[in-house]
This record gives structure tokens, C-alpha cells and sequence, in this order.
């Protein structure tokens, strides 16, 4: 029986599935599904095997799609909406979280404006979480380019009632009751373009990262710096010094099996969203951020490339990720990068995982 | 009776068809009554503005938008804006 890795490639025109061999080499790809709709996350569940994107489009508007043949057909959630007291429409879905294992059908959804949705019958409808909704902060929080957008939630898999979103640009905040209540953990995370620059809300967090086998590590990718917690984000440390050649970028992955492994790919500034000097690498640390180690073998140089938050994925042998010009690379043999698909259209988002037949 | 015809990306969230015959006496009568109403709509009820509906070449906005009434019409046209990237 053939075996690999199948990335679900979502571009603002539809969704791709690209088959990769064991080795990550040899590369298939098959698409667009979805074809037309701004696929800004697809992923799957590990519990049932379904396919789920977030999509959206200019015309049609926000919604969450599931498939539960491999893509060959797709059913659409109900409308996706906020109560109308609260004043807000739904802009974008931009983060499908599949539940716990012990909480079969249960998903949550992270959209702007600052929303988190909660599914309890696998995506057919989605009710907002009131306690973000209705945050007493809410009124500091303020959207970036990407809109106010809920783009990361992380369940704690050992604790049922922990759980942290991230909100661009709001910051990241931990629920320890099940999502009723929701503290803001932005200790020592920079947001220099407010008057105080170490606020306790407003940060900009690209990407957060619960490390599975240290559920109180996280990551974040940040506007301003990378940074790792190791108490459920009570306090962070920067850590885009000894190696990083800038703090600036969006994506982040980690290795699932060792809590002090990550990787991010740096780009030239707030201002300057490409590879800085026209170098495009990954690069990875071994020690928890204390120092960082270039990974470019196989990408090509010069490339002046962006690559978004959601455009990047791991798995316990490897890491991927997709740029903006439409490139796909998964990392071979450890340390050489192959470009399994280009020509694509803008990779908004990446996710593998196993595949057989 | 009146035909509607929709997009080819809403015909595909359709299961693949693009001409519905719908019973209605108005456009918005007739908007909502087809599978993929809920993307025609935001969730306060009003057209996106990105949509042109015409009415027997009618333009439906000029017409009351989803008040347009469709007495004696044959078909409803929508169609997505066409500028963007």
C-alpha cells in the first residue's frame, strides 16, 4: 500500500491537494476545489478523517465548507452570523480548530472581527463564544491589514477547560473555564506602535502554537518578535535575537516531538513583507529560541517572498510551507527543501497529514 | 413561474445547477428560495452590494431592489461583480 503526506494547499482561488511520497520528492497535485472561493485555512479532522476550509469570497461572503470524501463533494454551514446587538457582521472565517478527541463533532472557528464560533454538530452551525464577543477590552482592540482577525486557537489536551485564541491585533487570551471567561496573556509582548509598547492588550500575534507534548510552551510568531512562554503565556520571552536575521514575519511550526525545536520564516520588517536581503529561508532553532540556525538548502535565491500565517504546517517528520508567488515546498531528508508545486495561485494556508490507498 | 439563473460558483455550491424555476411575485422572494440563498445574503438580510440582479434586463436595484416585483417576468439574472483580481 502506497503511503505519504497529503497538504491541503488553500489559495485565494480555490483549494489544492497535493499527494507527496514518503520521501518528499515526487509530488501530485489536484485542484482547484473549491474553485473561485479564498481558501484562508483548510484542514482535517483527525477524529473522522473530514476535510473543513474556511472560505471566503468577495462577492458571496464568509463560510465554513466540509467534506467528507476527500473533497470530492462539500457541504456548506448554515449563515454565519453575530447577534445584531452587538453591531458586528462576520467579515472573514479565518481558523478551523477541530475539537478534542473525547468531543466528537465539537470545532471552533476563529473570524474577524475578534470572533471565535463554536460548532457542536461538525460545522453544520456555528454559535459565537459571548465571552469574546463581549470582552471589556474589546473596545482597545483594532484591526491590521488582514482585518480583526482571529487566526489562531489552541486547545490544551490535557486540560479541558484551557484554551487560548490570538487576535490580530488584540493579542492572545487564555480561557481556564471551557471559553466562558477569557484573560489577556501579553506579559512582556512588544506592540510598538502603541503609545505604551508592552500594553496589557492590542498586541499583534501572527500565529500561536500550544506545544502538544508541553502544553504550557507556547509559541508565537509576533509583529514585533518571536516569542515562548513556558506558564500558559502568564509571561513571555522575545527570542529574535542570536541568529534571526529579523523579528518580522507570520507563520510558525514546531516539532511535536521535542518542545524546544521551532522554526519561523523571517521577513524584512512591518513594512517590507518579503524574504529580507532576497534571501527566502527557514530558520530553526534546537534550544528554545536561544539561538537560530538558517535552513535554505533547495530554496531559491534571490526571492523576495511573503509567506502568511496560515501558510506553513509540521508533522512529526517534516515541515511545508507556501508563498505568496504560488511556490509549495516540504523539507526532504531533514534539511533540503523541494519546491513540490509552483505556479499556484497565492497560498493562503497550509495543513498535512497522512494519506494511504 | 420564473427562471433564475446564477453564477457557475454558485452553481457549483448547487450541486451544479444554474437555472432554477422558482414561484415568487418578487426578486427577493425568488433570491431566497434558491439552495444557495445564504450566500446572496449577509446575515442582516441585505444583498451584497457586490451582486447586479436584473429582471428581463431589467436592473432590479432601480426597481425596487428585492421588492422588484415579478409579475410577467420570464427570468432573473444575477451576476457577480466582475472587476477584481
Amino acid at each position: 500500500m502506497a503511503t505519504g503526506v497529503l497538504a491541503l494547499v488553500g489559495t485565494r482561488k480555490g483549494l489544492f491537494l497535493l499527494r507527496g511520497d514518503d520521501d518528499r520528492r515526487g509530488w501530485l497535485a489536484d485542484g482547484p476545489l473549491l474553485a473561485g472561493w479564498a481558501v484562508y485555512h483548510a484542514t482535517v479532522d483527525p477524529r473522522d478523517g473530514a476535510f473543513y476550509a474556511a472560505t471566503n469570497h468577495i462577492v458571496y461572503g464568509p463560510t465554513v465548507q466540509r467534506s467528507a470524501d476527500g473533497g470530492k463533494t462539500w457541504e456548506r454551514s448554515k449563515k454565519i452570523g453575530l447577534p445584531q446587538c452587538s453591531g458586528l457582521t462576520v467579515n472573514a472565517v479565518w481558523h478551523i480548530e477541530p475539537g478534542r478527541p473525547q468531543e466528537p463533532g465539537t470545532l471552533y472557528l476563529g473570524a474577524d472581527p475578534g470572533a471565535l464560533f463554536r460548532s457542536d454538530d461538525a460545522g453544520k452551525s456555528w454559535m459565537p463564544n459571548r465571552g469574546i464577543l463581549e470582552h471589556p477590552t474589546r473596545d482597545r482592540w483594532f484591526p491590521g491589514a488582514g482585518g480583526l482577525c482571529c487566526d489562531s486557537v489552541q486547545l490544551d489536551p490535557g486540560d479541558p477547560q484551557r484554551m487560548y485564541v490570538s487576535i490580530a491585533s488584540a493579542g492572545t487570551l487564555r480561557s481556564d473555564d471551557g471559553g466562558q471567561t477569557w484573560l489577556p496573556v501579553n506579559l512582556n509582548v512588544a506592540a510598538e506602535y502603541l503609545p505604551t509598547p508592552y500594553p496589557e492588550i492590542g498586541q499583534c500575534v501572527h500565529k500561536l502554537l500550544l506545544h502538544p507534548a508541553r502544553p504550557e510552551r507556547l509559541w508565537q510568531q509576533n509583529h514585533f518578535g518571536v516569542y515562548r512562554s513556558d506558564n500558559c503565556g502568564d509571561c513571555w520571552e522575545r527570542l529574535d535575537q542570536n541568529g534571526l536575521p529579523t523579528g518580522f514575519g507570520f507563520p510558525i511550526m514546531i516539532d511535536p516531538k521535542d518542545p524546544d525545536r521551532a522554526f519561523v520564516i523571517p521577513e524584512k520588517s512591518p513594512e517590507y513583507h518579503y524574504s529580507p536581503n532576497g534571501e527566502l529561508a527557514v530558520y530553526r532553532t534546537g534550544d528554545g529560541g536561544r539561538t537560530w540556525q538558517e535552513m535554505s538548502d533547495g530554496l531559491p535565491r534571490p526571492a523576495w517572498a511573503a509567506v502568511l500565517r496560515e501558510a506553513s504546517a509540521f508533522d512529526a517528520d517534516s515541515l511545508y510551507f507556501g508563498t505568496q508567488s504560488g511556490s509549495f515546498f516540504a523539507l526532504a531528508d531533514g534539511d533540503t527543501w523541494v519546491e513540490a508545486a509552483r505556479h499556484l495561485p497565492p497560498i493562503l494556508s497550509v495543513e498535512v497529514t497522512q494519506w494511504s490507498r | 413561474m420564473v427562471q433564475v439563473i446564477v453564477p457557475s460558483i454558485l452553481a457549483a455550491q448547487a450541486g451544479g445547477r444554474q437555472q432554477f424555476d422558482v414561484e415568487a411575485t418578487t426578486v427577493g422572494e425568488a433570491m431566497r428560495a434558491l439552495p444557495v440563498a445564504d450566500l446572496l445574503f449577509n446575515e442582516r438580510g441585505e444583498w451584497s452590494r457586490h451582486l447586479n440582479v436584473f429582471v428581463d434586463g431589467r436592473d432590479a436595484r432601480e426597481h425596487g431592489g428585492p421588492a422588484c416585483p415579478l409579475a410577467g417576468a420570464h427570468e432573473v439574472l444575477i451576476i457577480a461583480m466582475l472587476s477584481g483580481g
